[in-house]
């Protein structure tokens, strides 16, 4: 007889140890993706009162538009003569009001459509129902994911998307997004004013290359080996659970993938994940 | 006539605000990139700055910094979609701001902010014009009372002259 982690497994049957760290693991990330959601609500926040600002206020310019409007519409019936007419219509600044029509109801068109791209991501990207490995594009997970995170980035960094010619992979595309999204925030918190951050894709070898590249101060060498290691983090307390890039490592070590950091001090740093195109035990699942 | 700078990073967001300050007469120019307001204070005089609080490169609080030290009568307003506490307080005691607006807004409240921040730049402006002119006004006086003084010195008795109802000179025999 040993100690107590083999007895419990001796007392156990293995699968269903595995099966409880399974969920354990499965729980551990949905509530560390669920933070890092808490964490960008305000920015999000900032991101949609933006459009809906613009949109509200030239929906009761639009109301005024209208009483002027319905004043010449409504003067068909009791104006005297044509001329009266004509009158109220220089009044009304008529074509200035149509011409400027157009533009309100296209500018507010477009402020909803950013508003439902928003909320869609966060949708997509919440989605929790989605565990199954499945062929899913790397590009749209990652558009999805920056219109996610544009709030933290935008003010700190330009995003330069350099994508290559990547095909569908067999992968569970919300883990991913979760990764990108961990990567990108590390990314715009490692830049102190501003800077550049590459997103790149690449296919080599029969794989698939995702990197995430930023101009920020860097990580140092003695943290470099550390920094997949659970809740280490050089943040300031609050500001990040230590667990991002742990679980990060995590997800990617799922996908039968690799993931590595190079980073020199007062250059930048470069993630690089690499992730094969079909899981290797399908046929086992 | 007055004029009113707004700065905001997202365009839609000005065109907005020009369309809900349409009836007013004033003149309104409208800017997406702090640096070209910045530019905007050298060519002309505002009576009220609305700016944006957080946009790329400077933000609505050092912009607003550096409008109060080159215009400091104009009156500074903050527009922001960001409500936190930390940002009204960089604004209230960075920017000195007149008003602290967030989006979305009513349009009313945007309206009011704006007039009462015209009445404001009015009053400081009349207030300082006000003011110059008494200074000028008692300069002159004080050369008046010092050229009196000249003259009483020269020829005493002479600022003390009694007219009578025609004008002429009445001279007091018992003086």
């Amino acid at each position: 007889m040993t100690d107590t982690p083999s007895q419990v497994s001796s007392e156990l049957p293995s699968r269903e140890l595995s099966e409880r760290l399974e969920q354990a693991n499965r729980q551990l990330l949905q509530s560390e993706k669920m933070a890092a959601i808490g964490q960008l609500a305000a920015g999000v926040a900032h991101e949609i009162n933006n459009p809906v600002g613009y949109v509200y206020s030239n929906l009761q310019s639009l109301g005024t538009y209208l009483t002027d409007l319905f004043r010449l519409t409504d003067a068909v019936d009791t104006a005297q003569s044509l001329e009266d007419l004509r009158q109220i219509r220089k009044s009304i600044d008529y074509d200035f009001l149509r011409g400027d029509l157009e533009d309100l109801l296209a500018e507010s068109r477009e402020g909803i459509e950013r508003v439902k791209t928003i909320i869609a991501a966060m949708k997509d990207f919440s989605h929790t129902e989605e565990e199954e490995f499945r062929m899913a594009d790397l590009h749209r997970g990652i558009e999805t994911t920056l219109n996610v995170v544009n709030n933290e980035l935008k003010y700190k960094a330009e995003v330069v998307k350099d994508f290559g010619n990547v095909p569908e992979i067999e992968c569970i595309i919300s883990q991913l997004n979760q990764v990108i999204m961990n990567l990108l925030v590390n990314a715009a918190h490692a830049i102190e004013s501003t800077g550049t951050i590459t997103i790149r894709t690449r296919t080599a070898e029969g794989q698939v290359l995702i990197e995430v590249e930023d101009t920020g101060k860097g990580i140092e060498a003695a943290n470099l080996n550390r920094i997949f290691d659970p809740f280490f983090t050089t943040k300031p307390v609050g500001k990040g659970t230590g667990l991002g890039l742990s679980l990060s490592f995590n997800i990617v070590e799922k996908h039968h993938g690799e993931i590595t950091a190079t980073s020199t001090p007062g250059k930048g740093t470069c993630f690089r994940i690499r992730l094969p195109v079909q899981q290797p035990d399908i046929g086992i699942r | 006539m007055i004029r009113i700078l707004l700065l905001d990073d997202e365009p839609n967001i000005l065109t907005a605000l020009k369309r809900l300050l349409r009836e007013e007469d004033w003149l309104i120019d409208t800017f997406t990139r702090a640096e070209e307001a910045l530019d905007a204070l050298q060519a002309h005089r505002y009576g009220v700055i609305v700016s944006d609080y957080q946009m790329p490169g400077m933000d609505g609080v050092t912009y607003l910094q550096f409008a109060r030290q080159r215009q400091p009568d104009a009156i500074r307003l903050i527009l922001s979609a960001h409500g936190d506490r930390q940002s009204m307080i960089n604004a209230i005691n960075r920017a000195e701001i007149y008003r602290f607006l967030s989006k979305p807004w009513e349009d009313y409240e945007i309206q009011a902010a704006i007039r009462s921040a015209v009445d404001l730049y009015r009053v400081k402006v009349e207030n300082r014009e006000l003011l110059a002119e008494i200074h000028r006004q008692k300069d002159l006086l004080r050369l008046r009372e010092e050229e009196l003084m000249r003259l009483e010195t020269e020829n005493p008795g002479i600022t003390r002259v009694a007219r009578d109802a025609d004008g002429s000179i009445i001279i007091d025999e018992s003086a």
